[in-house]
């Protein structure tokens, strides 16, 4: 009688109080393993050199045709995104269908279909086999390209870019493609709206004709199906497939930086920061290192159990998770950490990965740490052969790369014969903190000044172009109109505005003890009069009739004229934005600053005498905060500025209610606003310039 | 010719509908309530232990919203006998993979581990079941590790706030209106009396399904489930189930969102029927209808023919007590959200109005059986599956038979509930707007005038 028997004896007798001393202080022991057992395909190779695996699994009735076509990366140029297209354009019209007639007989058996550049996929239920597979070849073999096919995958595409332009890992792919491998690597070439604008129907046909042979194809068949049926049918719909030379590219290799570079793309609506830390190196695939530097990543930031995820979720609770890649490739392979991390972290958890990274080099690893991580990748593999498709993938991989023929079978052991020793080696050859580029998509006014210490700080689109700083912080699509219609809105609305005659307003200031009184007033169009009274005394007063202006205080009066009245002329305007808008004005976007704790935008001002002024909107509310004026002073230019705040309502019209002038550099005069009159009678002469 | 060829097969494939795999399972109740299902599978030498806790977030009282998920995360803390941080290690040192969700209804926990390993998930899972271990640390991190959850899920991605704006309208009120993640306040607010009413409340034998499917002796395993679960004590408090009865809306809800997004988007949402109902099955049909593959209407007519739409889609957001039927579109570039709902309405209004030829209504039913066909290929979708049948239509049977009941829906089924559900009445619209195309800070005004 077997341990088994007797276990279920005791179960059928009730005997459960047998377990009251269940020591629940240590593990279970696990019962004896099962061998992993690596399902078996067949192969096959037709004529025309197009190699098929089958592999037969009956649990469901299904079956799926992956064709893969092993062609080297290409470079797009100036028409980056062709090669995402031609699979969506042979799914778009065939010799004999249209795409509303392949669209309608896919759904109908209730299979998928898809094409690629690097081939097709398609899958059903097996009780379709032979349609599923005729349908296939069809759009990849007879497909026609059809035009007005391409203007909507090209409307389609241009939609997506823009969505993409809102999304952080979208633009976070953008940046590290760009900054890893450069625009002449196909690996780092970005497609924008012009490139998707420059792909012509010809550019797709030409890769379908030059690429698709099946002497570098692969057909890897899994599911219910038999091999002799396959056989007679990869021979009916594949056998006239004519082979033929194909081109393979090369290129150079790209590397890692000299020293850390911090690249940063503004999000400003971030409330979290993109976090990636990343540099190219050569690790081909079947390379000798390829199974020790899977299990050193394993043991860095693989899992959820790993020293990134251990570090900065469950000591640091910086982030949802933090992980870390490193997989082989042919061309070149890279190392990313990432983490997406709260705005005030994104300087702690950059220094924590780096931490790790040389935790690693320095051979900081338990024991317990080397063997989670080997039985963490040997049980992956273990439970990846539930999928049949595995099998496929195993297949594939034995059949392109230099693998040798036991690998997959003896690929436990092989990890499990890594050493702390082999994954020190590892870290210290492929972990570089101090070449590294860390690349930051978040909101770069919060978090800037903490990552100068990482390196130089760079500035990208959402293109991964390198900008001008101050312009990289504004958000995408952000334009100077849309600053000031924001601005006028904000205010009462153009409307309400057009309706203003006049205004009046009063303020108040104390300087030295004394206090000063103020009083401003305009009429539509552009007519303008400023008071400054101490103790009742008038000290300055300036007047604007529309046409001509006039200077008068303590120390004289001049008349306003030339180049300087064309600037009055301006400014005396109910508002200026009107104007702006309205008139051609030389105005162009500045940049964002943060004022007072809040972004707003600039806009820069180039008066019709040549003077230039920076005014700035709060980026939030879109009323006017500051206005900079540079003077040419004794000691050379100097910068001075007024701040505006306190927006309150007077009849449904926004004004500030305090202002805090310069009086010169060092000084600055805190003003309040104690009236204002909407549309106020004035007098006749109130303007008038003599 | 070739239609007639196809009319021929179709004949053909009806005859052989019969093709199926049956999922064979036993159930049954541990003397503590705890309900036991399981499905032997020797084919690979892996297991799937599973539980499923019947409690969601519409569980939580006002004032805790998000607790639910929060607890979900405190699970993985360990017991007396696994430490901080350990439960997750040990699982992935013995080969498995771990994991959990929360969701409107339930809590559910899995274990994919090497079929020799049963053993430990069984310990592992009645660990937590008899005694978690929640201790300050594990709060204090665990809060913030869902806050960053959140930010990365929703705050910080373009349009995701839809799902709370739009469940906080169509069930103000109930315990639908806040949805699984909740809000930074409430789950700051937690106290410790929270964790120990919650878990004695909802993580007790009687409120929880195992249910374990893979490479099993089911005599064996019987006997470790004893072994493991059968001292854990039945709860002793009262299981509270919300009633969720969706108010009434008015004439048509509508609200303008004013996003971080560059294409506008269209989110409607129908209330629906109760998960599980005919009406239910028929909605799901519908959904085929509007949005199945290339070929279905809301793709050819408003993606393919007419351009207005980047993205459209219907799915169904079945919930235990109801759910909303949700349509969403983004509009093309230079295109409306008015042009892209009115053309939403149209087709809407076309399956009210119109027959659904043979054809169309036979390529229905083919979809629906390839996805139900499909649905069970792994030992964990077996096992979710078994548990969500058993739980939620009280027949965990239906995995091989639910099948049935979509092929009893009609083509007036499918018109009958488009009519009754999908009225202006029933539903929350959402336009996700541009910020750019914000008119005026509104609410700053609303504050500031005198």
């Amino acid at each position: 009688m077997n341990i088994k028997n007797i276990l279920s004896i005791i179960f059928l007798f009730g005997l459960g109080c047998s377990f009251a001393q269940l020591d629940r202080s240590k593990l279970p022991e696990p019962a004896t393993p099962r061998p992993i057992e690596i399902g078996n395909y067949e192969t096959f190779e037709l004529k025309n050199g197009l190699k098929v695996f089958v592999i037969e699994n009956h649990k469901l009735p299904r079956v799926s045709y992956n064709l893969l076509i092993d062609t080297e990366p290409l470079l797009e140029g100036d028409k980056v995104g062709y090669l995402g297209m031609v699979g969506q354009m042979m799914r778009r019209g065939t010799e004999t269908r249209t795409k509303e007639q392949i669209d309608e007989e896919v759904d109908f058996i209730g299979a998928s279909l898809s094409g690629r550049s690097g081939g097709a996929f398609a899958s059903g239920l097996s009780k379709y086999q032979e349609r599923i597979m005729e349908l296939m070849t069809d759009i990849v073999f007879n497909p026609t390209f059809p035009d007005e096919e391409l203007e909507k995958i090209r409307k389609q595409t241009i939609s997506g870019l823009a969505a993409n332009k809102e999304d952080p890992g979208a633009i976070a792919g953008n940046l590290n493609q760009k900054i890893l491998y450069g625009s002449d690597h196909p690996y780092g070439e970005i497609q924008t709206e012009e490139t998707t604008n420059n792909i012509t129907v010809e550019d797709i046909k030409m890769y379908h004709s030059n690429f698709f042979k099946p002497n570098i194809s692969y057909l890897a068949i899994v599911g219910d199906v038999n091999l002799k049926e396959m056989k007679k049918l990869v021979k009916k719909y594949f056998g006239a497939w004519e082979s033929g030379d194909v081109a393979k590219p090369t290129y150079e290799m790209p590397s890692a930086p000299e020293k850390n570079v911090v690249s940063i793309v503004n999000r400003s609506n971030s409330v979290q920061s993109t976090v990636n830390i990343t540099y190219p190196l050569s690790l081909p695939v079947a390379s000798e290192d390829e199974i020790k530097v899977r299990v050193m990543n394993q043991v860095f930031g693989g899992s959820s159990t790993a020293k990134l995820f251990m570090n900065l979720r469950e000591d640091k609770a910086y982030t949802y998770g933090s992980y870390s890649s490193l997989s082989s490739d042919e061309l070149v392979a890279r190392f990313n950490a990432s983490a997406d991390v709260r705005n005030e972290v994104t300087d702690s958890a950059i220094v924590e990965i780096f931490y790790e990274m040389q935790q690693m080099r320095d051979g900081k690893i338990s024991d317990e740490e080397m063997d989670l991580a080997k039985n963490a990748i040997s049980g992956s593999f273990s439970r990846s052969l539930e999928q049949p498709q595995t099998v496929a993938r195993f297949a594939l991989n034995s059949s392109i790369y230099p693998y040798p023929d036991d690998y997959y079978r003896t690929y436990i052991q092989k990890v499990q014969a890594v050493t702390r020793e082999d994954v020190q080696a590892m870290a210290e050859k492929y972990l570089k903190p101090q070449n590294a580029y860390i690349n930051v998509v978040g909101k770069a006014s919060e978090i800037e000044e903490k990552l100068k210490q990482f390196g130089e700080l760079k500035y990208y689109d959402t293109y991964g172009n390198e900008v001008d700083p101050s312009l990289a912080k504004l958000p995408a699509g952000l334009t100077v109109e849309s600053i000031l219609n924001k601005y006028l809105d904000a205010i009462g609305g153009k409307e309400k505005i057009a309706e203003l005659k006049s205004v009046r307003m009063s303020m108040e200031a104390s300087m030295m003890g004394q206090t000063l009184n103020m009083e401003v007033s305009k009429a539509a169009p552009n007519m303008s009069r400023l008071e400054m009274k101490m103790g009742g005394n008038v000290m300055q007063k300036q007047v604007f009739d529309g046409e001509k202006g006039k200077l008068s205080g303590m120390g004289g009066e001049s008349m306003v004229e030339g180049d300087d009245a064309l600037d009055m002329a301006l400014s005396s305007a109910m508002f200026e934005e009107i104007v702006y808008l309205e008139n051609d004005i030389d105005i162009e976007l500045s940049g964002v600053e943060n004022i007072n704790g809040k972004d707003a935008y600039g806009i820069e001002v180039k008066a019709p005498s040549g003077k230039s002024s920076t005014r700035y909107y709060d980026a939030e509310t879109g009323y006017l905060v500051r206005t900079t004026n540079t003077i040419e002073g004794p000691q050379g230019a100097m910068t001075l500025s007024t701040d505006f705040g306190d927006y309150a309502a007077y009849d449904g019209y926004y004004f500030p209610t305090t202002m805090k002038q310069p009086i010169n550099p060092q000084m600055k005069m805190d003003i309040t606003v104690t009236e204002v009159v909407i549309n106020a009678e004035l007098p006749a002469d109130h303007f008038k310039v003599e | 010719m070739r239609k007639l060829l196809t009319l021929l097969l179709f004949v053909s494939f009806l005859a052989a509908n019969a093709q199926e795999r049956r999922i064979e399972f036993e159930e049954y109740d541990l003397a503590n309530g705890l309900h036991v299902i399981l499905h032997q599978d020797n084919s690979t030498p892996i297991v799937n232990i599973s539980v499923l806790y019947h409690v969601g977030s519409k569980n939580e009282p006002v004032g805790r919203t998000g607790f639910a998920h929060f607890f979900e995360h405190l699970m993985f803390e360990g017991s007396p006998n696994i430490q901080r941080g350990e439960f997750s290690k040990i699982i992935e040192n013995a080969g498995g993979q771990l994991n959990a969700n929360t969701s409107f209804d339930r809590t559910f926990y899995f274990e994919t581990l090497p079929s020799h390993q049963l053993e430990l998930g069984l310990y592992m899972e009645s660990e937590r079941m008899l005694h978690a271990t929640i201790d300050s640390i594990g709060v204090a991190t665990q809060k913030e590790v869902v806050k960053e959850e959140k930010r990365t899920r929703i705050d910080n991605q373009p349009y995701m706030s839809f799902q709370a704006k739009i469940f906080g309208k169509a069930y103000e009120g109930t315990s639908y209106s806040w949805t699984p993640i909740g809000s930074f306040e409430d789950i700051d607010a937690a106290t410790n009396a929270d964790f120990r009413d919650f878990f004695e409340t909802f993580y007790v034998p009687n409120n929880a399904t195992l249910s374990i499917a893979g490479d099993i002796d089911m005599d064996e395993t019987k006997v470790l489930i004893e072994k493991y679960f059968a001292e854990i004590s039945k709860g002793t408090k009262e299981i509270p189930r919300p009633e969720i009865v969706a108010p009434e809306l008015g004439d048509d809800t509508k609200e303008e969102v004013f996003d971080n997004v560059q294409l506008p988007g269209v989110f409607q949402a129908y209330r629906m029927a109760e998960q599980g109902s005919d009406d239910y099955y028929a909605m799901q049909m519908l959904t085929t209808l509007l949005s199945g593959g290339e070929s279905s209407r809301f793709q050819k007519e408003i993606v393919d023919k007419q351009q207005l739409a980047a993205f459209v889609a219907s799915f169904p957001f079945a919930l235990e007590d109801g759910g909303l039927f949700i349509s969403l579109g983004l509009a093309n570039v230079g295109k409306s959200p008015e042009e892209l709902e009115v053309s939403m309405d149209k087709e809407i209004d076309r399956v009210k109005t119109e027959d659904i030829d043979d054809r169309e209504f036979q390529k229905l039913k083919n979809q629906i059986e390839t996805s139900f066909v499909s649905s069970n290929s792994t030992m964990r979708g077996i096992a979710e599956s078994l548990a969500d049948y058993h739980v939620y239509f009280g027949d965990a049977n239906l995995i091989n038979n639910e099948i049935e009941r979509y092929m009893a829906v009609s083509k007036e089924d499918i018109r009958r509930v488009a009519k009754k559900y999908l009225t202006p009445e029933n539903r929350v619209t959402l336009y996700y707007l541009p910020k750019s195309a914000q008119q005026k800070p509104e609410d700053e005004k609303a504050v500031d005038d005198h």
